[in-house]
């Protein structure tokens, strides 16, 4: 009876599991590493309070698990691993004022986007604009997946 | 043609009837007459060097010699030509010709033709080293180019740029008088461009550039109608922001709900998230909403910050906040998400006019 009920709640998968796209792919990287990690915060701190750094920390680890296969997924794992608690998302109170000059006003843009991204820095120009795209991407399906989570479960 | 060039008559003589002189004459002969029949065929080359070769008579012996063993070869078994120490020559033309079983009338066209192909890399004449030598040129900037490019070479241009690259492959005539410029992106020098290798390479990196920021228009929603490079780099900026910001609200609500949750792995199948994923332009749409119309509030209008417009985005973001609290949350969560929200609007309320305080400056 159990096998019933498993197999019917598998049949929501895909009947070929060999031709999974890589946005596929990832959520479910994603959601391998970051469901077992918040089980685990859950058992571990049986207090009330559940820092929201720790569980940021557990969203971005799981992200750069996920993403290893780019250069930003890579700076970010180590960053996380070497513990570094400066954030490097949201610039809230940084708002650069751009200068008149054209040419400048693109290359402080292109400065900005480059503190967005992480390990940005480290790149060249190039190599940061097709690394901003991989990152985009990855950061809605990352958002997607913490939205099913969070509304699955409640 | 071939009929009278190698008379059946002339072949019975066996060669070794045939004295020294005799031998030399009827060489002549063959020559000359292949010479004549050579008017039709292309191969100036061996044109000159049988009529250079045509004087002198010991470099006449050694050509025909050697010619003699082609011939020879072709015919196969049928007529011994009695040269013995030569067999070996004959067997190693046979190989580097290539042709063993070949109809008679058919042979000297083809020997000729393969005598011509062998002798191409010796001669050296001025036409053929001359497309060498582009030929060279061209390879040697594929692989340049190749070796440059092979580290910048990503994913999505990938294909596009070996199909560019096959394109460039074919091979300009030889009476063309530019070379054409290979590279990956194909940058072709116009008139009046600098054609140095510098300038191009500059180009080249430019039009990566411009490519994959047309990419990235593409990705990011809104971007399409905003033109230059400043306004899409902008809009970028706005919405990796807001991504980002999206994950650490969600974040924080998985902190909040964290106790409450019955995680189970199985039921957060590929289609809930592909449904959501269809959901997510909505919510998606509304945050950058909120960021891209900042920044496009009239102005002009003196400096008035045109408040319906402020008020729709509000909208859309209590909508957002009413969309989450239609959950079972325990109240304290839910006033924490109220506070959350409340300084995020704050936030765009100072942004805005912070931003509306410079540009007025």
């Amino acid at each position: 009876m159990e096998r019933q009920i498993i197999s019917k709640k598998k049949q929501v998968f895909s009947v070929e599991p060999t031709k999974l796209s890589p946005s596929e792919v990832f959520t479910r990287k994603y959601t391998s590493h970051l469901v077992p990690a918040l089980k685990k915060l859950n058992m571990d701190k049986n207090s009330s309070q559940i820092n929201q750094v720790t569980v940021k920390h557990e969203v971005d680890m799981a992200l750069a698990l996920s993403a290893q296969e780019f250069a930003w997924g890579r700076f970010l794992l180590q960053k996380l691993s070497s513990a570094d608690s400066k954030s490097s998302s949201s610039n809230q109170t940084q708002i650069l004022e751009r200068s008149n000059d054209e040419d400048g006003e693109i290359e402080e843009k292109m400065k900005e986007l480059q503190e967005l991204l992480p390990g940005g820095k480290e790149m060249n120009v190039e190599e940061m604009l097709s690394e901003i795209g991989n990152y985009i991407k990855y950061l809605e399906l990352q958002t997607s997946a913490l939205k099913t989570i969070v509304q699955d479960t409640t | 043609m071939l009929e009278g060039l190698v008379s059946p008559e002339s072949l019975s003589l066996s060669y070794a009837d045939m004295s020294v002189p005799e031998r030399l004459k009827w060489l002549q002969q063959l020559q000359q007459q292949e010479v004549l029949s050579q008017s039709s065929n292309d191969s100036p080359e061996l044109l000159q060097i049988l009529q250079f070769h045509g004087s002198n008579n010991d470099e006449l012996l050694q050509s025909t010699f050697s010619h003699f063993q082609m011939l020879g070869s072709g015919f196969g078994t049928n007529y011994n030509m009695g040269f013995g120490p030569s067999h070996e020559a004959m067997d190693g033309c046979i190989s580097r010709t290539g042709s063993c079983q070949i109809d008679p009338a058919d042979t000297m066209g083809v020997m000729l033709k393969n005598s011509e192909e062998n002798r191409a890399i010796s001669l050296k004449t001025k036409r053929k080293s001359e497309v060498k030598t582009r030929e060279q040129e061209k390879t040697e900037k594929k692989i340049k180019v190749e070796a440059e490019t092979e580290s910048n070479m990503k994913g999505k241009s990938n294909m596009s740029n070996k199909e560019a690259y096959s394109d460039t492959l074919k091979e300009t005539s030889k009476g063309a008088s530019e070379i054409q410029k290979l590279d990956y992106i194909h940058v072709r020098a116009r008139r009046g461009q600098a054609t140095d290798r510098h300038s191009l390479a500059e180009r080249a990196r430019r039009e990566k550039i411009s490519k994959k920021m047309k990419y990235l228009q593409d990705l990011v929603p809104g971007c399409n109608q905003v033109t230059g490079k400043a306004g899409t780099l902008d809009e970028i900026i706005n919405y990796v922001q807001s991504l980002q910001r999206q994950v650490e609200f969600l974040s924080m609500k998985l902190a909040v709900l964290n106790p409450e949750l019955d995680l189970s792995v199985e039921d957060l199948s590929v289609k809930q998230f592909q449904a959501y994923s269809s959901n997510l332009p909505v919510i998606v749409a509304s945050k950058p909403l909120i960021m891209v119309d900042v920044p496009l509030f009239p102005l002009d209008q003196q400096g008035s910050l045109d408040l319906s417009v402020i008020n729709l985005n509000q909208t859309t973001t209590i909508e957002a906040v009413r969309f989450y609290h239609s959950e079972n949350f325990s109240d304290y969560s839910k006033f924490l998400l109220l506070v959350w929200e409340v300084t995020c609007l704050l936030y765009l309320f100072a942004s805005a006019i912070y931003k509306l305080g410079n540009s007025v400056t």
